[in-house]
């Protein structure tokens, strides 16, 4: 990643912006019933250990470009994104399926219900963040290659 | 950017501009193995992902784009790079499958989008000179 990086600091212009946008698995997803008005929480999503890690080692690589002074941060931020599924069956076989997720919610309402809403329409809730680095002139120092 | 069976349904909902009015059923969405959302489920990127408008509002509006060469990274189908270019003077976007750049190429042709061009490459080895762009996305991508 951090070869990926420094390539994209060449191709910058100097005061160019690199912005970083991907989903934010430091909060949990939510699985939510459409109702006429809003939603319902009906049960949380949380993702997978392997994401997690890759999650975590991309952070590592835009701190540590950061560090060497090829970007400079210039502004973080989150938004909230509604994934969309006819029934609660096709998101349960979108969670199954799914390799950033871990297979199944943790339900917040109990069985009675989920069945009783089984045909609405579902969604999954999750937040995106992103970053807009900076790209800067001259870095001060590019620390020695190490293992993302 | 999306298959006709798709675009019909998602017409009235792209001019709208409520983010939550948002709501296609995988089921109806092309099938397509594009996106981060795992290799074995069937998606389009453009009805799992946030809308491209959605997106740059959300980075600070189209003035972050607005006359800036752009590079989109991991561009996949096409789906933000067509999305921006109304406002860049002009966009790459690179993916490492070549699969995915040839339905870019289709949905920008389709789109009749003229200043944006997909290649097939690594962002480990980018094909640009030096400083050849204002702004980099890597969106979903890192």
């Amino acid at each position: 990643m951090v070869d990926a990086l420094v390539e994209i600091h060449r191709v910058l212009a100097p005061g160019g912006t690199l912005v970083d946008a991907r989903p934010d698995s430091r909060v949990p997803a939510y699985a939510e019933r459409r109702k006429p008005r809003g939603f319902q929480r009906f049960g949380v999503v949380k993702t997978s250990r392997l994401e997690l890690a890759n999650d975590r080692a991309s952070d590592r690589a835009i701190t540590r470009v950061v560090r060497d002074g090829l970007f400079k941060r210039r502004r973080n931020g989150r938004f909230w994104h509604r994934v969309p599924f006819s029934d609660l069956a096709e998101l349960r076989k979108y969670l199954s399926e799914h390799l950033r997720f871990v297979h199944r919610a943790e339900w917040v309402v109990d069985a009675a219900t989920r069945k009783r809403h089984s045909n609405d329409q579902f969604v999954i809730r999750r937040a995106v963040r992103y970053g807009l680095l900076e790209a800067l002139r001259s870095p001060r120092n590019i620390s020695p290659a190490r293992p993302d | 950017m999306m298959s006709a069976a798709a675009a019909g349904s998602r017409g009235n909902e792209l001019a709208c501009p409520t983010r939550f009015n948002l709501h296609i059923p995988m089921s109806r969405v092309a099938q397509d193995s594009v996106g981060d959302l795992g290799m074995r489920v069937p998606a389009q990127s453009s009805a799992l992902r946030p809308r491209p408008h959605d997106e740059l509002r959300e980075w600070g509006g189209s003035s972050l784009v607005r006359r800036k060469r752009v590079l989109d990274l991991g561009c996949g189908d096409g789906r933000l790079a067509l999305g921006v270019a109304a406002f860049a003077t002009r966009v790459e976007g690179l993916d490492p499958d070549p699969e995915v750049i040839a339905n870019a190429k289709r949905n920008a042709r389709k789109a009749g989008v003229r200043n944006v061009r997909f290649a097939a490459g690594a962002a480990q080895r980018l094909p640009y000179p030096d400083a050849a762009f204002d702004l980099v996305i890597l969106s979903w991508t890192l």
